[in-house]
């Protein structure tokens, strides 16, 4: 008896826990389907009365009004994310493996630069970054925020590949390599996908704190043409009033992505972290 | 198909000298076994031969070309490690043809090869498998294959043994035999293990600190064991070695291994041991023999009497264990009996088994 007491009582506070952490999510979700007055009700209504699409329909300007330009922040986000991930971990990948597998001269005090780097505050950079920027021309542009994630990313990939490929064990390319390939060959060929799982963790790290990112990109943003969906959310605030719902409905569209994204590679990102079953 | 040359091959880590102006020549089709204790070179000397370590001096020819600059991928040398190095992604045939793959070669000539391959080692069942699910010997098996596979001028092994139990190894190491008598290529095979050594080689190299020890054939390092060194690491168990007296006497000189043990120096040696006051003997532990089974007594035997301390019966023969001048001493009883600890027993010792080296180099008199 008291043994199922106890696994009751665990469990309840399980969903506790649970509901206390996806509270915040649970309400975006909702508040994106329901009119702005239900939202601001006192008390609160939990179960909408009344569902609407109606945030969607405008942000996404199918009744021909638009609120706010979703679509095209959307668009922006995605580009932004992806191409900075790539560069992010395609140069995080070869130094990872640099640092990884050969020696060479201040490599220690170059690798603690780099964490260094990641241990920067970015919104301190945001003003030295906003001037440079303005003065070469290329603030509220797409490329600029690129090159800001990049430099933002490439540490962290680095750090994350560097471990993956430590754990392969040196003899898979010295095999490789006695069995005819070069060293990049055997790179491509043996190591890599080895350390598959774990650069693909990387990667959706990396693309997750671009998508996510606000800071820095309510500096060098400032138009359509280069916001993101987080800033594109500010859009809904106005000098007197705030469009809670739209808000939400803005934030749903940036969750539901990562979200996916993340279902999909969640069994690569746990082995990627817990990485180390590679045995000959 | 090819000889494998070193011409003052030299390797140093900062000042720490891994190898030190190595010379070799190994003819085709010769099984050399490089072997000594963790640190003296030798795998340091088989990753140099395969490219995958800089040499630091000298020169290596595979076939009587210059492969100094090469890189590992164009030496056509293949190499089995310790810990197999099994590609895990792939399955046991992908490892086997990968090479041929990165080489271009056609699909049904790779089809070709890896069946012969797999033939040879019996791997048939295994063909789909991944190297995770395979065992230890298994995957040792795979990644000779894959050495196979390539048809290489030389066969680079760096104890390709040592992970494996001990009943397994004893197989493997048949196998590996075999394989070179079917294959007849060059082996270079690297191992801390003198039983693997002796039972592979044509040829054993024994190194030290970087330094070719002695260079012979199984037999020859056994018997004629150029210091001390290789004499306590060749053979199982080591070579007893004994520190001795030399004292002159009414003419006579003899040999005083203990208080009350002393020996007529063997006439052959009394030139050179003359002028000496100390010297080392080595005895094997097969050469000390008790009298009840032994050689018929005459006078080139040394005869003396033991305490033994204990005797640990393994079977065909029992290891007795005693004391000579404060050192432990091992002995072996063929053909044994049950032996009480603290019985006396009486040993004979045939002298021209007997190992002189100097006090002091500890090199062979």
């Amino acid at each position: 008896m008291m043994k199922h007491i106890k696994k009751i009582s665990f469990w309840f506070l399980v969903l506790f826990l649970l509901i206390l952490i996806c509270m915040p999510g649970i309400w975006i979700f909702v508040s994106a389907f329901r009119p702005n007055p239900e939202i601001l009700a006192k008390p609160a209504n939990w179960i909408p009365d009344r569902w609407t699409i109606h945030q969607f329909t405008q942000m996404f300007s199918i009744n021909g009004y638009v609120s706010v330009p979703a679509f095209k922040y959307l668009m922006n986000s995605v580009i932004i994310s992806s191409v900075s991930t790539v560069i992010a971990i395609t140069i995080g990948m070869m130094g990872g493996y640099a640092f990884a597998r050969f020696n060479f001269k201040g490599k220690n005090k170059i690798f603690l630069g780099l964490m260094l780097a990641r241990a920067v505050p970015g919104i301190s950079l945001s003003l030295p970054l906003f001037i440079l920027f303005a003065k070469i021309g290329i603030i509220n542009t797409s490329f600029g925020v690129i090159l800001v994630y990049v430099a933002m990313n490439v540490p962290f990939t680095i750090w994350l590949t560097d471990g993956f490929f430590r754990q392969i064990p040196k003899e898979m390319s010295e095999v490789a390599r006695t069995d005819g390939c070069t060293r990049f060959q055997a790179f491509w060929n043996v190591e890599l996908p080895l350390a598959g799982p774990g650069i693909g963790a990387a990667a959706i790290f990396a693309f997750l704190l671009s998508w996510n990112e606000y800071a820095l990109a309510s500096i060098i943003t400032r138009t359509v043409h280069s916001k993101t969906l987080p800033i594109g959310m500010m859009d809904y605030l106005d000098e007197f009033t705030i469009n809670w719902a739209g808000m939400c409905a803005i934030a749903v569209v940036m969750i539901i992505p990562a979200l996916i994204l993340t279902f999909i590679v969640q069994k690569h990102l746990v082995s990627g972290l817990t990485f180390g079953g590679v045995k000959g | 198909m090819a000889n494998v040359e070193l011409k003052n091959l030299t390797k140093k880590y900062g000042d720490v000298v891994a190898v030190q102006n190595m010379n070799l020549k190994i003819p085709h089709n010769e099984f050399l076994v490089l072997v000594g204790p963790s640190g003296c070179g030798k795998s340091t000397t088989l990753r140099m031969i395969a490219g995958l370590e800089e040499i630091t001096g000298g020169e290596i020819f595979i076939g009587n070309q210059l492969v100094n600059e090469k890189d590992p991928k164009d030496r056509n040398v293949s190499m089995v490690f310790q810990n197999y190095a099994l590609y895990p992604h792939m399955t046991v045939e992908e490892n086997l043809g990968f090479s041929l793959k990165i080489a271009k070669v056609e699909k049904k000539e790779i089809e070709q090869r890896v069946k012969e391959a797999v033939q040879i080692l019996g791997l048939e069942e295994l063909q789909k498998r991944k190297p995770s699910q395979l065992s230890g010997g298994q995957r040792q098996r795979v990644a000779m294959g894959r050495a196979i596979v390539r048809r290489p001028d030389a066969f680079l092994f760096d104890e390709p043994l040592s992970n494996l139990d001990a009943k397994l190894r004893t197989q493997m190491r048949t196998e590996i035999k075999k394989l070179h008598q079917n294959l007849k290529t060059t082996v270079i095979y690297v191992t801390h293990d003198q039983v693997e050594a002796m039972t592979l080689a044509d040829r054993i190299i024994i190194m030290k600190d970087g330094y070719i020890e002695q260079i012979g054939s199984p037999i020859e390092v056994f018997n004629k064991p150029v210091n001390v060194f290789v004499a306590t690491f060749i053979g199982s168990p080591p070579m007893n070695i004994i520190e001795c007296d030399i004292i002159k006497k009414d003419n006579n000189l003899f040999i005083q291994v203990d208080k009350n043990t002393t020996f007529l120096c063997p006439k052959e040696k009394i030139n050179s041991l003359e002028n000496l006051k100390k010297v080392l003997i080595g005895i094997r532990a097969e050469d000390i023999v008790p009298l009840d089974n032994a050689i018929t007594s005459n006078n080139a035997n040394w005869t003396f009497e033991k305490i033994i301390d204990l005797a640990e019966p393994l079977g065909t023969e029992t290891q007795l264990f005693f004391k000579l001048s404060n050192k432990e001493i091992i002995s072996r009883m063929y053909n044994p009996r049950p032996v009480n600890i603290g019985e006396n027993i009486i040993f004979q010792i045939a002298i021209n088994k007997v190992h002189f080296f100097n006090y002091e180099t500890e090199k062979t008199i």
